[in-house]
C-alpha cells in the first residue's frame, strides 16, 4: 500500500529525504514541482552538469553533492541517451533501463539545470563521433553549453564537420585534432563569428597566414601549435598600426609557434613603448596593442 | 514486549501486566506510568523506557505523579492508533537504557504502519526511532524510477497538483461569497 509522504510533518519528511541516496533523490526530484522545490531545499546541491558524446550516446554526468553530519559528500551521477532514444540511469547495482518513461533527454537536461540554478551545461564533449546526422540530434538536445571540446579521437573529417555545425553552441570551443588537411581552410574557421577557441594539437602544427589574421573574427583566440613566419607578424602589425581596416573584432590572440620565433623580426620597423617587459602599440586613433613574445609563443592583446 | 490489557478505561485502568525488565534490573524501585491511545488499552511502561520521548518525559517531570496518580490518570493519546502505540512501548523497553544502534531491524514492514508509526513518533518526540522511521520511509524508493516513486509515495503529478490547486481556489471562493452574502443577510 503507498503512503503519502508529502502529507508527513514538513520536518519528518525533510529529514526522510536527508537520509535519501543522490541519486534517489534526484530521481525523487522528477515526480513532480513540488517534490523538485523540496530537493531544491534539501540539503543537497547540483552543481555541474556535463555531457559527452560517445557515438550515438549521449552520456550526461551530473556532479553533485550531499550535506551529511556536517560533511559534503560529492557523487557523479549518469544518465546515458541511447541510440534508440531510451534512458538509462546508472545506479549503485547498475543501470535501470527507464522503460516507457514519460521523461524526454531534453526534459531532464532542463531539470538538472533548474535544480543546478545554471543555465547551461557546463561541458559537452564530442569523444568519439562517427555519425555527421546524430551532430543534428545533439544540437537539438543541448543548444548552449560553457565549453565545448572536440576530443583528438574523433577523425579529421568529423571533427572539421562538428566544428562547423557545433561551435556556436559553446562560449568557448576547444578542439584537440587539427582537422585541416587544406591550408586554405582555416580562414573559413577563423573567419566564425565566436566568443573563444582553443586549437590544440602539438602533432600537427596548423598553417596561419597574414590573411588568416586579417579575417579572424573569433574574439579570444589560441592555437597551438602553428607555423607562421615573422615576416608575416611583422606585416600583420604594420597594418594594423595603419589602421587599414577599422574594426577588428579579437580581443586575444595567443599562438605557440612550433619552431621559435625572433622577436626582432616580428617587431622590426616598428615604433612601441617597453611595458611590464611586453611591447605596447599605439595606433593613431587611439586604439592600443600589447605584444608578449617569448622565444615559442606571441600574444596579442587588444585594447579598444 | 509489554503487555496489555484490552478495553480498560482511561479513567480507571485495571491492573495491567508490567513490561519486562531488561536484564541489568535498576537497583531502585522503578517507577511506572500508562499511557493508552486511541483503542484505550492501556500500557503499563517504566519510565525509564519512556525517557526515550521527550514529550512524556516532559509531561512527567511537570506533573510529578506519584504511582497511584499515574495508576489512576493514564497518558491519554486519542489520536495514536493502539496498535502503533503498542510497537512505540515496545521500542521504548527494547532500548530502555541502551544506546541506540545505528539500524534498527525491527521496524514494521508494512508501508501504512510506517507512516503512522512516523507520525506518532514526531508527535511523541522519539528522536531515535523518528530517525530510524525516516530512513525506512527513504529505503521504500530506493532504486526505483520516478515513476514508480510517485507511485510508492503517492506524489500528485503536476497536472494533478495545478487541478487541485484550482478546486481549493474554487472553494475558497465560494465560502467567501457565502459569507459575504449572510453578512448582507445580517445586515438587512
Amino acid at each position: 500500500m503507498p503512503i503519502n509522504i508529502l502529507s508527513l510533518p514538513v520536518k519528518d519528511l525533510q529529514y526522510a529525504l536527508d537520509c535519501m541516496d543522490l541519486d534517489d533523490l534526484l530521481a525523487f526530484s522528477l515526480c513532480s514541482k513540488r517534490a523538485k522545490n523540496l530537493v531544491k531545499s534539501s540539503k543537497v546541491e547540483v552543481e555541474k552538469i556535463y555531457a559527452e558524446v560517445d557515438e550515438n550516446r549521449i552520456n550526461l554526468k551530473i556532479s553533485t553533492s550531499q550535506l551529511q553530519k556536517w560533511i559534503w559528500y560529492g557523487k557523479r551521477i549518469k544518465f546515458v541517451l541511447c541510440e534508440d532514444f531510451s534512458i538509462k540511469f546508472k545506479r549503485v547495482d547498475g543501470f535501470q533501463k527507464w522503460e516507457n518513461t514519460e521523461f524526454t533527454f531534453n526534459h531532464l537536461i532542463a531539470h538538472f539545470l533548474s535544480l543546478s540554478n545554471t543555465s547551461m551545461i557546463r561541458k559537452l564533449k564530442i569523444k568519439n563521433g562517427n555519425s555527421i546526422a546524430y551532430l543534428d540530434t545533439v544540437k537539438q538536445l543541448i543548444p548552449k553549453c560553457q565549453f565545448l571540446k572536440i576530443s583528438e579521437e574523433c577523425s579529421r573529417e568529423f571533427t572539421k564537420i562538428a566544428f562547423l555545425k557545433l561551435s556556436s553552441i559553446g562560449e568557448i570551443v576547444e578542439i584537440d585534432n587539427n582537422p585541416l588537411d587544406n591550408e586554405n581552410y582555416i580562414s573559413k574557421l577563423l573567419s566564425l563569428n565566436l566568443k573563444s577557441v582553443i586549437f590544440n594539437d602539438f602533432v600537427n602544427p596548423f598553417k596561419l597566414t597574414l590573411d588568416d589574421l586579417l579575417g579572424l573574427n573569433i574574439a579570444r583566440l589560441t592555437i597551438a601549435s602553428i607555423n607562421i613566419t615573422e615576416r608575416e607578424l611583422n606585416r600583420f602589425l604594420k597594418l594594423w598600426m595603419k589602421s587599414s581596416h577599422g574594426f577588428y573584432r579579437p580581443e586575444h590572440i595567443s599562438l605557440l609557434i612550433r619552431n621559435g620565433i625572433n622577436r626582432a623580426e616580428v617587431l622590426r620597423g616598428i615604433k612601441y613603448q617597453i611595458v611590464d617587459n611586453k611591447h605596447l602599440l599605439k595606433r593613431a586613433d587611439g586604439k592600443e596593442l600589447l605584444i608578449d613574445i617569448g622565444l615559442r609563443y606571441v600574444i596579442f592583446k587588444f585594447r579598444q | 514486549m509489554s503487555s496489555t490489557e484490552q478495553g480498560t478505561s482511561s479513567a480507571a485502568p485495571a491492573e495491567p501486566t508490567t513490561a519486562p525488565e531488561s536484564a541489568a534490573a535498576p537497583e531502585v524501585p522503578e517507577s511506572f506510568y500508562y499511557v493508552h491511545g486511541k483503542d484505550k488499552v492501556v500500557h503499563k511502561v517504566s519510565a525509564g523506557a519512556l525517557q526515550h520521548s521527550a514529550l512524556i518525559h516532559g509531561m512527567i517531570s511537570n506533573l510529578g505523579y506519584t504511582e497511584e496518580q499515574a495508576k489512576a490518570n493514564p497518558f491519554p493519546f486519542e489520536n495514536i492508533d493502539g496498535d502503533i502505540l503498542q510497537m512505540v512501548v515496545d521500542w521504548c523497553n527494547q532500548h530502555k537504557g541502551k544506546p541506540t544502534p545505528p539500524e534498527d531491524t525491527n521496524l514494521p514492514k508494512q508501508k501504512e504502519k510506517l507512516f503512522d508509526l512516523v507520525l506518532a513518533v514526531n508527535y511523541l518526540e522519539i528522536k531515535e526511532l523518528l530517525t530510524y522511521c525516516c530512513k525506512q520511509v527513504a529505503m521504500m524508493v530506493k532504486g526505483k524510477s520516478p515513476e514508480e516513486i510517485r507511485e510508492i509515495w503517492m506524489i500528485p503529478t503536476d497536472a494533478e497538483d495545478e487541478a487541485a490547486e484550482k478546486e481549493a481556489k474554487k472553494r475558497a471562493g465560494k465560502e467567501a461569497a457565502g459569507e459575504t452574502a449572510a453578512a448582507a443577510g445580517d445586515a438587512k
